[in-house]
């Protein structure tokens, strides 16, 4: 049943690969980032044994702990496609005690299994401070991987059936990617609060002994206490990470049974609001239809209220950054600059008009099916994004002015902000036209396997951005100049307004007229399975 | 067949191909559908049913050949044919972010239709078609009989003189299933022309008048059903064309529970 379970896992990721060529890119670059973090994670554990070896230690029951939890939490977000779902499993006649081993092996030989297995070999190098310690941490290794892989199941199988709701897994899809982009923000918050602690090495010791009495860190406490010399703690400490594994098995054995006797099916979120506004606000023709619906989906698809959310985020975490920079460095300050941030949005506007048809995948043959005319379906999609950027840059452009203390720079903000994103949006109108992109499916888990759309809008985004460049360098430069002297400002904002509008015009036209022509082929590269 | 641009039957397929890779989907299919019909497109599963529907309705693009509507060229006069012809796909994603009653008033807007036609007709079709307790629900949320029939609510909101219908009666409730036999029905005698793919030959025999059957992207057969049909049942007809399976007495033996 073990080898039966693990095969079918790698059956159905190789098929996937053999589909789709873009994959293997994928899996390619996702393997590549993972072997950089094992290569960081060895050299800084080789720096540590040799220079300072008692710190090592701590350093590898923090590691570890991480990666536990990493397991536990990650388990929420990738839950979601399940190819070994016990659901698969409910019309079979098997029982959930001849299915966990197999599942169990199944989970530890995925990509990420594997990964953690390497990096659990990997510590031993740190280990390796006593040669003791060294043999019990080899001897941990399965029990560490078992605590990661049950750990995971259990999370899972519990909240399962509350993740089943539609309404829950958007709101845990997004926060997820919202937390993921700003990591780099919290991580700088966190090495910031470190830095105010006197004795950093003496916190990590202590916040590490409390960890290795925990379920999630004991099995890296034994070694941890070995290496220390202390042989009650590392007992204790061993009957602790051995219960905790046992725990683990019985309940997800539990909850395993109850699953393949009642599975949990997806669930809807019921009525919605229809927001009658809109319909009136904007006019009724396919214009208008396609710019109100674009609206309508920037709320309700979770892939693309990330989006929206990070056009807020995105300036917010470089306002944060320089600020901090600037309460470092009282001489350099945060000036006048941070008024041009807001303009930093036009990286996203170009990604999110560009990628607009690869959201709505196979969906899009609606407007194929209605023969909408391709400027329709551009003009449609900038105005509906237009109707949302055009405040929130609004909103962020007289914020950072605020912030900086100079209102006088309000035009030049304006002119860079709104300029730069119009051009982007125009210009990933245009770009969309050939180079669609790809999303993950609708239904998809964005954290699930990895999405082809990678290496596309990788390349629609080395087109857009020099466009943006060169057109929005009139805005930008006067802009810029405008810090000096701020009635350049309103150089800047006519030139942006005038030029942006060019370039959404310009984008709309170009891009409907490519979308004429080449619709089926659009249609098709958007709906491959990816 | 006679020129199609003369006196252009209401859908006219002329030498229609698509290759996939080595496998050739549809090969070289001409058919035409005239005038106040309802045809039955019948085929085994991977016949190449719904990829001819595709190229009629602009979805895929053939190899060669060319479908025109009602004299519109769907390859070269796009916008034209697909004005005139209401098509509801089968297994492609709907825009299911939108509620019933929002997708078919973005349908109609595409469509270009004044917003006050959209308005009563978007009302006429959810009462029709038993939704209107539906219509503010997302349409992810939908079973998959109700949203076969809001996918034909948007096939006809815009009134077409052509219907191209992907399996419509597929996962329909029996009740919802007649209100939709009798729209159909209504629409045909009213002058409306249907073509619809299915393997229910029931359905095709109590609601078709003509018949054409695809094998491995061929056409093996066409015309009216009771020429078609040649005085047996269609089932046996369709077996005889595309080739039954017959089992011999001793396969799956072993499944004999005695």
């Amino acid at each position: 049943m073990v080898a039966l379970l693990v095969g079918l896992r790698w059956r159905q990721l190789r098929h996937q690969l053999g589909r789709n060529p873009w994959m293997i890119v994928t899996l390619i670059l996702t393997g590549l980032i993972a072997l950089g973090f094992l290569a960081a994670l060895s050299a800084g554990l080789v720096a540590l044994r040799f220079a300072a070896p008692d710190a090592a230690v701590t350093a590898l029951v923090l590691t570890g702990a991480v990666i536990v939890l990493g397991w536990w939490i990650g388990s929420i977000l990738v839950s979601a496609d399940d190819s070994l779902a016990p659901e698969r499993f409910a019309l079979l006649p098997v029982t959930a005690r001849s299915l966990l081993p197999g599942l169990t092996v199944a989970a530890a030989t995925t990509i990420g299994g594997i990964g953690t297995i390497t990096a659990l070999v990997l510590m031993l190098l740190g280990w390796s401070v006593s040669l003791p310690a060294l043999l019990v941490a080899v001897i941990m290794i399965p029990l560490a991987v078992a605590t990661c892989v049950l750990g995971a199941r259990v999370v899972s199988g519990l909240l399962g059936r509350w993740l089943a709701r539609r309404s829950t897994r958007d709101l845990v899809v997004t926060l997820g990617v919202l937390l993921a982009a700003s990591s780099g923000l919290l991580l700088n918050l966190g090495i910031g609060a470190l830095t105010t602690v006197t004795d950093v090495g003496g916190a990590f010791g202590t916040v590490a002994d409390v960890v290795a009495w925990t379920p999630v860190g004991a099995v890296f406490g034994v070694p941890a206490a070995i290496a220390g010399g202390d042989l009650l703690a590392a007992g204790l400490r061993l009957l602790i990470a051995v219960a905790t594994v046992a725990a683990l098995w019985l309940l997800a054995q539990r909850l395993l049974a109850a699953r393949l006797v009642a599975p949990i099916q997806s669930s809807g979120g019921g009525r919605v609001r229809s927001g009658g506004v809109l319909d009136r606000m904007l006019p009724a023709n396919p214009v208008g239809a396609v710019a109100a619906r674009s609206l309508r989906y920037y709320r309700r698809d979770p892939r693309q209220l990330v989006n929206i959310v990070m056009m807020l985020l995105l300036p917010a975490i470089f306002v944060g950054i320089a600020v901090m920079n600037g309460l470092q460095d009282e001489a350099i300050g945060f000036g006048p600059a941070v008024t041009l941030i807001p303009a930093i949005n036009a990286l996203l506007a170009g990604s999110i008009v560009q990628m607009s048809i690869a959201y709505d995948n196979d969906a899009v043959a609606l407007h194929v099916i209605t023969g909408v005319r391709g400027t329709a379906d551009r003009a449609g999609r900038l105005l509906g994004f237009g109707l949302l950027a055009v405040p929130v840059t609004a909103v962020l452009c007289v914020a950072t002015c605020l912030l900086a203390g100079r209102l006088d720079l309000l035009p030049a903000s304006l002119g860079a902000a709104l300029g730069l994103t119009a051009i982007a949006a125009g210009s990933g109108a245009w770009v969309g036209g050939f180079l669609p992109g790809r999303a993950p499916a609708p239904e998809a888990n964005p954290f699930g396997r990895g999405s082809a759309g990678g290496v596309q809008s990788l390349l629609a985004m080395m087109i857009m951005s020099p466009i943006t460049l060169i057109l929005g360098a009139p805005a930008l430069g006067f802009a810029i100049a405008a810090i000096w002297n701020p009635a350049l400002g309103w150089v800047s904002l006519v030139l942006g307004l005038a030029i942006g509008a060019l370039a959404l015009w310009g984008g709309a036209v170009l891009g409907g007229r490519l979308l004429d022509r080449r619709w089926p082929e659009v249609l098709a590269e958007v709906s491959s399975e990816s | 067949m006679t020129d199609p641009t003369a006196a252009p039957p209401v859908l006219a397929l002329r030498g229609l191909r698509k290759q996939f890779g080595q496998k050739v989907a549809v090969d070289d299919l001409s058919l035409d559908v005239p005038a106040g019909s309802m045809l039955g497109l019948l085929g085994p599963n991977g016949a190449g049913k719904t990829t001819t529907l595709a190229m009629t309705t602009g979805l895929l693009r053939p190899d060669a050949g060319t479908a025109w509507v009602l004299g519109a060229d769907v390859w070269q006069d796009p916008a034209e044919a697909k004005a005139r012809m209401g098509v509801l796909p089968d297994g492609i994603r709907m825009l299911d972010r939108l509620t019933g009653a929002e997708l078919l008033r973005y349908t109609g807007l595409l469509r270009g239709m004044p917003e006050a036609e959209v308005v009563s007709r978007s009302g006429d079709l959810l009462d029709a078609l038993g939704l209107s307790d539906a219509q503010d629900t997302l349409v992810v949320d939908y079973s998959a009989g109700m949203r076969k029939k809001i996918g034909l609510a948007c096939a006809l909101i815009h009134a077409p003189r052509l219907l191209i219908l992907d399996e419509p009666l597929e996962a329909v409730d029996p009740v919802s299933g007649e209100t939709i036999r009798q729209i159909l029905r209504s629409f045909v005698d009213n002058g409306g022309t249907v073509v619809l793919s299915s393997h229910v030959m029931e359905l095709v025999e109590s609601l078709c008048d003509r018949v054409a059957i695809v094998a491995e992207g061929r056409l093996l057969a066409h015309g009216p059903l009771d020429e078609v049909r040649a005085g047996m049942s269609l089932q046996q007809r369709f077996l005889a064309l595309v080739g039954a399976h017959d089992l011999g007495t001793e396969t799956l033996a072993w499944l004999r529970s005695s």
